[in-house]
């Protein structure tokens, strides 16, 4: 997986209020921002076009007190980790998730038999990721939405290194569990 | 021995997250220790199968939304205003009213010449060329537009308050929910995450905007919810109205707001049928807020309606919902509820 990378002068820039920057940063990061929205929400597209608006607007409206260039991306999955569970709170009355929608940017490499069970053993994945905890979920989709060292998902998590290599522990052991049956399709479409 | 089974650190294993000699004596307890290798094979399975998230595509219409609220826009706006000037200097006046102002706690004000905070119990006037920004502690922005009188009641770590008495001010919060609040004369904006616009008439009455998130807005026992791309509005006396999506016909909106204004008689029952006829799926928004604040027969009105455009759960019936049963009314709004998610 490519990590993205913003570099010193794209954030100065950001930080004078170039509008260009900001799109570049934008435009860096913005899939994998709604990724995590989507998939936390358990595939309701509003409320990860919610999340990814409020993390960016956040961002362009903060990044002038933002120091540390060399975690720029832990700063960022901060924002998003926090927009997302802010939002779970307030919507804890009135949120009724949909089925998760069609997934995009299909790997063109594969053939039509294989997408299928590749779209199938990922829809089944982000369901029993969105009934997990939010804590352990979102562990699970900054590591492998955004390959994030465990450093850097304590960081973006607020707990100690062990706590995010216990929930992840957690989390594939509760994939293994609920998915057993999907080893051979996995066998398959690799 | 149980001491030294690694199965909490088998993910931090699988991923190299582990000092060389910890993976090696891993490594040699999984070749001994079946219970451990068994768990071993679950971690490795479950990392297989979240390796198969794939990356989504943002909708390509997103940088248009993030990018007029940019904040960075107004920001330069503001820039303008201020070089173009001491004539507008001169129109913008505040108010203090520091005697009754307790220490403490206070909000940056930009744009306010001598007045670059404001406390608890203090007033902020814009003038009819002049607007100012302030940060809402650390948890928002807020932009307060010409003509507009704001004042700071309480800025607490688990409350921030203002009143809004006149004028128009557009609010970006960050923060979890219910922390910013905003009275007006006629309702209460509480805040439940997002960007959202209030404008408080002379007479009283408001006219709010979400444009992210959700907003509640509160008077009594009323409560409306409004979603991003709702309006509500809000009379003296009455409290919220019912919200509607921006996008609603106007024959729509206009028939809801002789809903909201008129009592139960003929000529509210013909407005409602308008409301009725004109609803598309989405404006199950509006049905559902109005179904509590009518009589009986309209709310019978009102369920055959909802129902078409969005059936009912097996288990709730006609005349459960004309009776308000609590728990179909939550079974119901369960489905109802995602048009705003």
């Amino acid at each position: 997986m490519t990590k993205h990378t913003i570099d010193d002068g794209t954030i100065e820039a950001c930080q004078r209020g170039d509008s260009e920057a900001f799109r570049l940063v934008f435009e860096a990061y913005k899939d994998r921002v709604y990724s995590i929205g989507l998939c936390f929400f358990d595939g309701n597209e509003a409320a990860a076009k919610d999340i990814t608006q409020e993390v960016f607007l956040k961002l362009m409206t903060t990044i002038s007190q933002f120091q540390n260039r060399s975690e720029f991306s832990t700063w960022l999955y901060r924002l998003v980790t926090n927009a997302c569970l802010d939002r779970k709170r307030a919507l804890r009355r009135f949120l009724f998730f949909t089925d998760s929608r069609e997934l995009e940017l299909p790997d063109p490499r594969r053939s039509t038999e294989d997408r299928y069970i590749q779209r199938e053993i990922e829809h089944s994945v982000r369901k029993v990721i969105a009934g997990m905890k939010p804590k352990l979920r979102m562990a699970v989709l900054l590591k492998y939405f955004e390959d994030l060292s465990y450093d850097e998902i304590a960081a973006a998590l607020a707990c100690s290194k062990g706590t995010v290599a216990s929930r992840l522990n957690r989390a594939h052991r509760i994939l293994a569990r609920k998915l057993g049956h999907l080893r051979s399709a996995l066998a398959a479409g690799e | 021995m149980f001491e030294n089974h690694v199965i909490r650190h088998l993910s931090a294993y699988h991923h190299g997250e582990i000092p060389p000699d910890e993976a090696v004596r891993i490594e040699a307890h999984l070749r001994t220790c079946e219970r451990c290798r068994s768990a071993n094979e679950q971690v490795q399975l479950g990392a297989r199968l979240a390796s198969a998230l794939s990356v989504s595509k943002a909708p390509a219409d997103m940088w248009i939304g993030v990018n007029r609220a940019h904040p960075v826009s107004s920001r330069r706006r503001w820039r303008v205003v201020l070089a173009s000037t001491a004539v507008a200097a001169a129109l913008l006046f505040v108010i203090f009213i520091r005697s009754h102002a307790p220490a403490g706690s206070s909000w940056e004000v930009t744009g306010v010449p001598g007045m670059p905070r404001l406390r608890p119990g203090e007033m902020l006037q814009t003038g009819s060329t002049s607007e100012a920004q302030i940060k809402i502690a650390n948890i928002g922005q807020l932009t307060i537009d010409r003509n507009t009188r704001i004042r700071l009641l309480v800025t607490e770590p688990d409350q921030h308050r203002i009143a809004l008495d006149r004028g128009r001010v557009e609010a970006t919060t960050w923060a979890p929910p219910r922390l910013f609040i905003v009275e007006t004369p006629s309702a209460t904006a509480v805040d439940l995450g997002c960007k959202y616009a209030l404008e408080v008439e002379d007479d009283g009455s408001s006219l709010l905007h979400v444009t992210l998130g959700l907003v509640a807005l509160e008077r009594g026992s009323r409560e409306t919810i409004v979603p991003a791309g709702a309006f509500c509005r809000t009379r003296a006396g009455t409290g919220p109205g019912t919200p509607f999506f921006e996008d609603s016909s106007t024959r729509l909106q206009s028939a809801l707001e002789q809903v909201d204004s008129l009592a139960e008689g003929p000529e509210r029952t013909r407005q409602l049928q308008v409301v009725l006829g004109e609803s598309r799926v989405r404006d199950a928004l509006s049905l559902w807020h109005l179904l509590p604040r009518l009589d009986m027969q309209s709310r019978g009105l009102i369920y055959d309606r909802l129902a078409q455009l969005l059936p009912a759960p097996p288990d709730v019936t006609r005349d459960g919902i004309i009776a308000l049963d609590p728990k179909m009314l939550d079974a119901w709004k369960k489905i109802v509820s995602q048009l705003w998610q």
